[in-house]
């Protein structure tokens, strides 16, 4: 039996906006094709072999808590992670949890938050908060559909020269509010502002995720088609929704 | 003088005009007086003996709690009755019961008062005491993490320097602010608190906590026990920060029932024997928080306990009414605390019952429903008594969405865009039927439902 061992990192601080919605979505879409899958959260100060998982998952949390969260990313931690990106893990990272992957954050009075340093980006205090309903269009290597989603996000996030974003955006602001970009694709990390949670109205986006983590561990893989009418029910209303100006 | 007339005048014609045209408006009258005389809700609230609450959840049911222990003491309370708890609303009610001369009529008020609000309508209406029920993550995207209401609720409290503070013990976020400056250099007396002071509810560790860090220094809390989500008696094993000791608190738990529970609490008068007319337990600390208000006051705290007994819901919360000799009751359901509760009930029916579940993401709502992913759905969606389930309100598909992911027999889920048709639903079958709904989904079905059932609207309470 095929299976796939997720980490959910840091669920006790990083979980806003439903974000553990997409544990439960990637969880049940491997359990409706045959696919085992484990959950382990690892918590601030918890020991972890990175090397067991083939997913990770990163979610956003409050600023109060992210203070408390950094002290746990340096030293080994930091390292770990970023040997496990080079390896070619997959990672979904979502708001904070994206920005965390960057170089640093420039606090609005122009203090600099180091990061872990693993993707060539930066984030720098916006001065208005991004909060709505917001459409991307995934990159045409991943399929190019569009991604529906909620960000809620003052930082205004610069990719590095040559580092793909993970789409175009349609309606919203997405990275920066400037260059059009949403997220970030390297390797194998996803990162993106869009909660939502983004995986259960995006199902195609679920699959990339889960496809590339089983493709990585077994080779090959195709998975099975499921029956999606409900998620795309919901993705389609919400981008009605967007494109007719509504929300 | 004048102008105060006028803001008098011009909120009531505004008004009775809004109820003759059928609309339940109840800021826009407000808004008018507001923009005529600046200074009205100071002038129309001057010399009353005002009760304020505020809180993430339970504002409403708290409200109606204290206001009817006020009305069992033989009182006549003003009260914003309608959820109109915006300075407008604030400002509309306290008007639209003045004399024309902008004097209040009636010696007491109640009033219920949003987080973001309470810097506001505070410093103008000079509340005798203010109680804050809990803080829980809500409609993150008007108001921000949980950590900015907070935030709000301390600038209110600040400019409270008269009131007397009630806290909820067993909530981190909301006992702490007991101490913070401007607030903790009250005289003894003036801050109280009130908890549940042995194990009760579903004593889970949350998954989900809004609170897991110490506010003072960050190391995580932990707890001699949990009541529900994260509240409980949290302790930092580091600095030693804790939970405080209790005013008003239940000391046991005697029976829960479907309709009601009956608790022993510890008041400043001893110690009694209380039943709550309402089910579960977040009614138990809506009680809590209304008993220890009205002790504040300086009333006899056994005139609230007694009045429990007797106490009926406010609007949509825990509401019933009957169509087509079918029962439905109808619960208020407006962030994952709340709904986590709600849904737990309905978890454990043992009688079959038909579920509907409202989501709407307008301005009032919110536009990000992302929050229930943060709700248990699992075990109601497996509860075998649970027969069918609609899913309406604007984002109908996706709680349809978030139940298929919850397990259980998907065939169960139907999703209905148009709201008259759930009642005609309910109407039709066998079925007792729960209602769910987000705040202006509330609105829409309620009207539905109380004109077929026969009772009033909304702003007759």
């Amino acid at each position: 039996m095929h299976s796939l061992s997720i980490c959910h990192l840091y669920p006790e601080v990083l979980n806003l906006y439903g974000d553990r919605g997409n544990i439960i979505c990637m969880e049940k879409r491997l359990l409706w094709r045959g696919i085992d899958c484990s959950v382990t959260p690892v918590r601030i100060g918890d020991s972890a072999d990175f090397t067991k998982f083939d997913l990770f998952f990163i979610g956003g949390g409050q600023d109060f808590e992210q203070e408390v969260l950094l002290q746990d990313l340096k030293g080994s931690r930091k390292q770990d992670l970023i040997a496990a990106i080079e390896d070619g893990r997959t990672f979904l990272c979502v708001c904070g949890g994206y920005q965390m992957l960057g170089h640093s954050y420039e606090t609005a009075a122009g203090d600099i938050c180091e990061f872990l340093g693993a993707i060539d980006l930066k984030t720098v205090a916006g001065t208005q908060r991004r909060i709505d309903n917001f459409a991307f269009r995934l990159e045409e290597g991943l399929g190019g559909q569009t991604v529906v989603g909620y960000e809620n996000h003052s930082g205004k996030t610069y990719l590095g020269k040559g580092v793909s974003p993970l789409g175009t955006i349609v309606k919203g602001g997405g990275n920066n509010s400037e260059d059009g970009t949403e997220g970030v694709h390297y390797k194998n990390v996803f990162g993106t502002y869009s909660h939502g949670p983004v995986l259960p109205k995006n199902p195609f986006f679920c699959d990339i995720l889960l496809e590339t983590a089983l493709k990585r561990k077994y080779g090959s893989f195709t998975l099975d088609e499921l029956d999606d009418r409900i998620e795309m029910r919901a993705h389609d209303q919400v981008l009605d929704m967007l494109l007719k100006g509504r929300i | 003088m004048f102008r105060t007339v006028l803001a008098v005048a011009a909120c009531k014609a505004c008004r009775t005009l809004l109820r003759l045209l059928k609309r339940g408006g109840t800021a826009l009258p407000g808004k008018v007086a507001l923009k005529i005389d600046p200074g009205i809700l100071e002038k129309v609230s001057a010399g009353m003996e005002i009760f304020v609450i505020t809180g993430t959840n339970g504002k409403t049911t708290t409200s109606r709690m204290l206001e009817h222990a006020l009305e069992e003491a033989g009182e006549d309370v003003l009260a914003n009755k309608s959820g109109a708890n915006l300075l407008s609303g604030v400002t509309a009610e306290f008007t639209a019961n003045a004399s024309l001369t902008g004097r209040a009529k009636k010696h007491t008020a109640v009033i219920e008062c949003d987080e973001g609000a309470l810097k506001q309508v505070v410093p103008r209406i000079r509340p005798r005491v203010i109680t804050v029920t809990n803080l829980f993550r809500d409609q993150l995207d008007r108001y921000g993490e949980v950590m900015h209401t907070r935030d709000q609720i301390r600038e209110g409290l600040r400019k409270a320097q008269d009131a007397v503070i009630c806290l909820n013990a067993d909530c981190s976020l909301t006992a702490s602010l007991a101490d913070e400056e401007g607030i903790a250099d009250r005289p003894d007396g003036r801050i109280r608190f009130f908890g549940v002071d042995i194990p009760a509810g579903d004593r889970k560790e949350p998954e989900l906590s809004d609170a897991v860090h110490c506010i003072k220094c960050g190391t995580r809390y932990a707890y001699r026990y949990h009541t529900y989500a994260h509240l409980g008696s949290f302790y930092c094993p580091q600095c030693g920060y804790s939970r405080p000791d209790t005013d008003t608190g239940v000391t046991g738990i005697l029976e829960e029932g479907p309709d009601h529970t009956t608790v022993t609490m510890h008041t400043g008068a001893g110690t009694q024997t209380v039943t709550v007319a309402l089910p579960a337990l977040y009614n138990v600390y809506n009680a809590l928080a209304a008993v220890t208000a009205f002790s504040a006051s300086g009333r006899d705290p056994v005139v609230a306990c007694r009045s429990l007994e007797s106490v009926e819901s406010g609007f949509g919360r825990m509401e019933t009414f009957t169509l087509g000799g079918n029962r439905v009751q109808v619960i208020l359901v407006k962030n994952p605390a709340g709904a986590n509760q709600s849904v737990g009930f309905l978890s454990r029916l043992t009688e079959p019952f038909a579920a509907v579940l409202m989501l709407n993401d307008r301005t009032a709502d919110g536009h990000d429903i992302s929050w229930i992913w943060d709700v248990d759905y699992e075990g109601f969606m497996q509860n075998e008594n649970m027969v069918r389930v609609f899913c309406a309100g604007d984002r109908a598909a996706d709680l349809a969405l978030r139940l298929k992911y919850a397990g259980g027999d998907e065939e169960k889920i139907e999703i209905i865009s148009d709201p008259a048709q759930i009642a005609d639903r309910i109407e039709n079958g066998s079925l007792p039927a729960y209602v769910l709904p987000n705040y202006t989904s509330l609105l829409q079905i309620r009207e539905i439902i109380s004109k077929r059932a026969g009772h009033g609207a909304f702003w007759e309470g």
